[in-house]
């Protein structure tokens, strides 16, 4: 079986982002970046259910900038067996991404999809989904567990106030939550292997999809510092200013 | 008025060229210059003045230079891709395990089981042995063993000492160790569970010289006899195989000692730092050795062995100063005294900026003198620079940790006393580990 995991290069977690003066982005410039989180938790999920023997090729995937190599090679040092980049550089956003993805899944046929619940640059939760209703796969989102058995995928999904279990035929797109595995770190051996191992790259004219950005942004700011807590001096003076500064009571 | 400058000038060297003072100092050459050059470059200030620029085409685009293709001549300290995937896996483990466990790893002077089975899945073990043996290496890496010692550190000391003692046996057997040797001992570090190992340099005496040996390697037939102490010797207390430097008769030697041999004792741990690597005497009374497990068995380079070690230590060093340095800035920056930040007093300011200075010329002459031994050239000066201001200003960074916390450096709620305790390992040890 094969498994396809779209990764994402992103800002390094650790990172404190700065927005850009202009308000048009966060600045990039000398920014430490790495796998997004949940991507690195996909990767992982691929290769325990390969661990287990269910699967027999993981094949990563990246779009965006040359430099994405780095992120793929991360993922062929975890484990993937070869990896491909789609080259671009517009800021490429879910729609296009799902579209570009469709085209990767139609080529390389996989049995599951397996990618994070969320880059945690944008944020926008939406890559799974789209890539899900434009190839016609069922979904399985926000997984904490998945078990594949028999043509199918049981996927145990977080939800508000429990877990949702389902059922989903093969070929079907899992999108990972948190709390799904704890990734490895990369060992030095596999590093090393890694760089043996063959990195495709194409363009999106080779795929024949449009990533052109549909959604403009129009200012990014950064949130608004809190103010510090002060202390009260008597219960009267917090009744008042209860009353008349926070106006709650 | 430039004329009238330049005139009064003249007039006063000439008058100075025709003095008899200058023959009897020796100096009329040198003023005849002097008032030749002047007269010249004071014309020249009235003739520039007549220059007219001229623009030929301009281009579309002011011209730069830009660097030379190949930028690995005289500095470059840029590492590989691969190196860089090494160093951020060797990171989180250490931020992520090793940070976290320092404080209980130090108090009960030992690595625990998990943190060693994690450090085991890295893989440095695989990576320290040659692939014709099983391992993962296919060229010398002793660089990319700094690195991954230097991030070691920076999550914590000790418990880097106790993961890189065998990974040092390994190193020194791939790059000394005879066919024979390899054999037997090298290849089982290539196994899924490779053998708890370590090396003995250090004797227990006052301005102890790693080249001047007490301990005794008398031959006797087909064995060698050794007889002597150790001291901070890694992991001694259950490591399976030693690393033991001896005085034979023909010059200092090492010798593969396997663990539990007759006449071996080990003995408590009295270190103040690196605690979690159990750091324990060890004696030698009248240990039996086979003449074959004489490392590299007369194709040896005994001070290169002590050097390798050495560079592993002030590697560890600059790590754990790295860690002090990435937690005094924020804390100086939160700490508020008399109404603003601690760091706004210069004294405290200063402090930091030093650390950051010292700890960057430290790395400069560690990686300058561990370059040159991955390159195969000499490196032994460049080790002694590198080591002699290492272990000053090492411990220098340590105190100054302390002392930057104020009431709070000195309780062990804080990791810098720890930290102050393990720098003060790299101007005593000697051996242990090795790159």
């Amino acid at each position: 079986m094969k498994v396809l995991v779209p990764i994402k290069r992103v800002v390094d977690y650790n990172v404190k982002v700065r927005v850009k003066a202009d308000n048009t982005g966060v600045d990039l410039a000398n920014v430490k970046m790495a796998m997004n989180p949940f991507c690195e938790i996909a990767v992982e999920e691929a290769v325990r259910l390969k661990e287990k023997g269910v699967v027999t090729e993981i094949v990563a995937v990246s779009i965006g900038p040359k430099t994405a190599q780095e992120q793929l090679r991360t993922a062929m040092a975890l484990g993937a067996d070869r990896s491909i980049l789609v080259e671009t550089d517009e800021d490429v956003q879910p729609l296009g991404i799902a579209k570009a993805l469709k085209a990767i899944v139609d080529e390389e046929k996989p049995e599951l999809v397996i990618l994070g619940k969320q880059a945690i640059d944008g944020d926008n939760n939406q890559t799974g989904q789209m890539l899900a209703a434009l190839t016609g796969m069922p979904q399985g989102t926000f997984a904490s567990e998945v078990n594949v058995a028999d043509g199918k995928v049981k996927v145990t999904r977080e939800i508000d106030g429990g877990l949702q279990t389902v059922e989903l035929t093969l070929p079907a797109v899992v999108t990972t939550d948190l709390r799904l595995n704890e990734p490895r770190y990369a060992s030095l051996p596999n590093i090393m292997k890694a760089k043996k191992k063959p990195l495709d790259t194409k363009t999106a004219a080779d795929l024949g999809v449009d990533l052109t950005p549909r959604v403009t942004t129009v200012s990014v700011e950064a949130p608004a510092e809190r103010q510090a807590g002060i202390i009260v001096g008597s219960v009267d003076e917090l009744v008042e200013k209860l009353k008349n500064e926070a106006k709650v009571i | 008025m430039a004329k009238d400058a330049v005139g009064y000038a003249l007039t006063a060297l000439n008058r100075l060229a025709s003095s008899e003072v200058l023959d009897k100092m020796g100096m009329r050459k040198s003023v005849e210059r002097l008032a030749y050059t002047l007269t010249k470059s004071g014309f020249q200030v009235i003739t520039t003045t007549a220059r007219t620029f001229k623009s030929s085409k301009p281009g579309s685009k002011p011209e730069r230079l830009n660097a030379p293709g190949h930028t690995r001549d005289l500095f470059d300290l840029g590492i590989t891709d691969e190196q860089q995937m090494i160093r951020d896996s060797v990171q989180a483990f250490a931020s992520e395990v090793l940070r976290e466990q320092a404080e209980h790893a130090d108090a009960a002077q030992k690595t625990s089981d998990e943190v060693l089975a994690q450090a085991q899945e890295l893989g440095l073990n695989f990576f320290a042995v040659p692939e014709a043996l099983g391992g993962a290496a296919t060229e010398r890496s002793t660089v990319t063993s700094m690195l991954v010692a230097e991030d070691l550190a920076c999550g914590d000391m000790g418990q880097a000492v106790a993961i890189l003692a065998p990974m040092g046996v390994a190193n020194a057997l791939t790059q000394w160790g005879t066919a024979l040797q390899q054999d037997k001992y090298l290849s089982s570090f290539a196994e899924e569970n490779p053998p708890k190992a370590t090396i003995a340099v250090c004797e227990p005496r006052p301005l102890f010289d790693p080249m001047e040996l007490q301990t005794t390697a008398r031959k006797n037939g087909d064995t060698y006899v050794i007889n002597g102490e150790k001291s901070l010797v890694p992991l001694a207390g259950e490591a399976e195989l030693f690393l033991v430097a001896a005085q034979a008769e023909d010059g200092p030697a090492v010798f593969i000692i396997e663990g539990g041999s007759e006449g071996f004792t080990v003995g408590e741990d009295p270190s103040m730092g690196v605690r979690a690597s159990a750091q324990r005497p060890l004696t030698l009374d009248n240990v039996r050795v086979p003449a074959e497990n004489r490392l590299g068995n007369g194709d040896f380079d005994y001070r290169a062995f002590v050097d390798l070690g050495t560079l592993a230590w002030c590697a560890l060093a600059i790590g754990t100063c790295q860690s002090v340095l990435d937690y005094v800035g924020p804390y100086c920056n939160e700490r508020t005294a008399f109404g603003e930040p601690i760091s706004h007093r210069q004294s405290v300011a200063f402090m930091i900026a030093d650390m950051a200075i010292e700890l960057d010329a430290m790395r400069m002459l560690t990686y300058r003198a561990v370059c040159r031994a991955e390159q195969g050239k000499s490196f032994q000066r460049e080790t002694h620079l590198a080591r002699t201001l290492v272990k000053d200003k090492a411990m220098k960074i340590g105190t100054d940790g302390v002392q930057l916390l104020g009431g709070h450096g000195f309780t062990k709620e804080y990791p810098v006393e720890r930290w102050y305790r393990d720098l003060r390992a790299v101007g005593v040890a000697f051996g242990g580990l090795h790159l």
